[in-house]
């Protein structure tokens, strides 16, 4: 079976918290990012362009962010996540070359409908410095 | 990843022209297994997705965004400010998706220009597997 149709062995419940992903972006990253998004904007990978906006330099997609926060729910909920997962995020802060980002995330509520029971859970993501690059929410099928 | 679009407007649409309700031509990309490995090389790894029958959600949902590619060139440094997004469906290896973007709010005011576009992403049996808003500042 393959990793998303794993299903993780515990079952998750309100307060848990989820397992953090801890990743470092690279200029070289960001690259990449680029060509596999199709996302081409100066922003993310001309330096010289970068310069010249209040960013003050090149900054990592928002989408490369929140992919870290995907893994982590991917972690958590399994298949759940990947089929009925929902979230939505604000970015809060650039993640620029150089840093290191640690996703968070918490199981806040359950909540039964009609028969299914679904986990409501905050998320984000933050620098090495503590600051706030992504904040959310998302609601994910228990089980 | 292969592209193919029939677009020939939205890469040429200028913020004036994405008035709410505009609708891009839509994009289509093969999620092939060397699309998806250069997906993974660049967000660092995804404990067991090489190996997996299926495309990880959140590469979906960056060659959705694709269907922005051209107005975000037009437009250089447009900051992405907020998402949505729901994983409607798995996507085998191998799927060539198709991408709906359309304008769902515009706000301008003073420097302070603001798009909201919708997505829709289809699969080839025209299910749909993803939907999503995407909320772009625009340098004024």
């Amino acid at each position: 079976m393959s990793s998303l149709g794993k299903q993780p062995k515990t079952k998750l419940k309100a307060g848990d918290t989820l397992p953090a992903v801890v990743k470092h972006v690279s200029q070289e990253k960001i690259n990449l990012y680029a060509e596999a998004s199709g996302d081409f904007n100066p922003i993310h990978i001309d330096e010289a362009f970068a310069r010249q906006t209040p960013f003050g330099g090149t900054v990592a997609h928002g989408m490369l962010c929140l992919a870290y926060v995907s893994e982590m729910m991917t972690a958590a909920f399994g298949r759940s996540w990947a089929v009925g997962g929902r979230l939505s995020v604000r970015f809060k802060a650039p993640a620029r070359p150089g840093d290191t980002i640690t996703t968070e995330g918490k199981v806040v509520s359950t909540v039964d409908e009609e028969g299914v029971v679904y986990a409501n859970c905050s998320l984000g993501a933050r620098n090495q410095k503590g600051e706030t690059v992504v904040v959310g929410e998302a609601k994910v099928k228990l089980g | 990843m292969k592209e193919r679009s029939t677009d020939k407007t939205s890469a040429g649409a200028g913020f004036d022209q994405l008035v709410k309700g505009y609708e891009f031509s839509p994009v289509s990309y093969e999620l092939s297994k060397s699309a998806i490995s250069k997906y993974l090389e660049a967000v660092a790894g995804q404990g067991g997705y090489p190996s997996s029958d299926f495309v990880p959600p959140m590469c979906v949902a960056a060659r959705s965004l694709g269907v922005l590619s051209g107005l975000i060139s037009l437009l250089a440094g447009a900051i992405h400010t907020s998402q949505e997004l729901e994983f409607l469906k798995l996507v085998p290896v191998g799927t060539t998706i198709e991408c709906h973007g359309r304008v769902v709010q515009k706000l301008q005011r003073g420097r302070l220009r603001l798009l909201v576009i919708g997505l829709s992403t289809f699969n080839q049996d025209k299910e749909q597997v993803l939907a999503g808003k995407t909320t772009l500042v625009l340098p004024g």
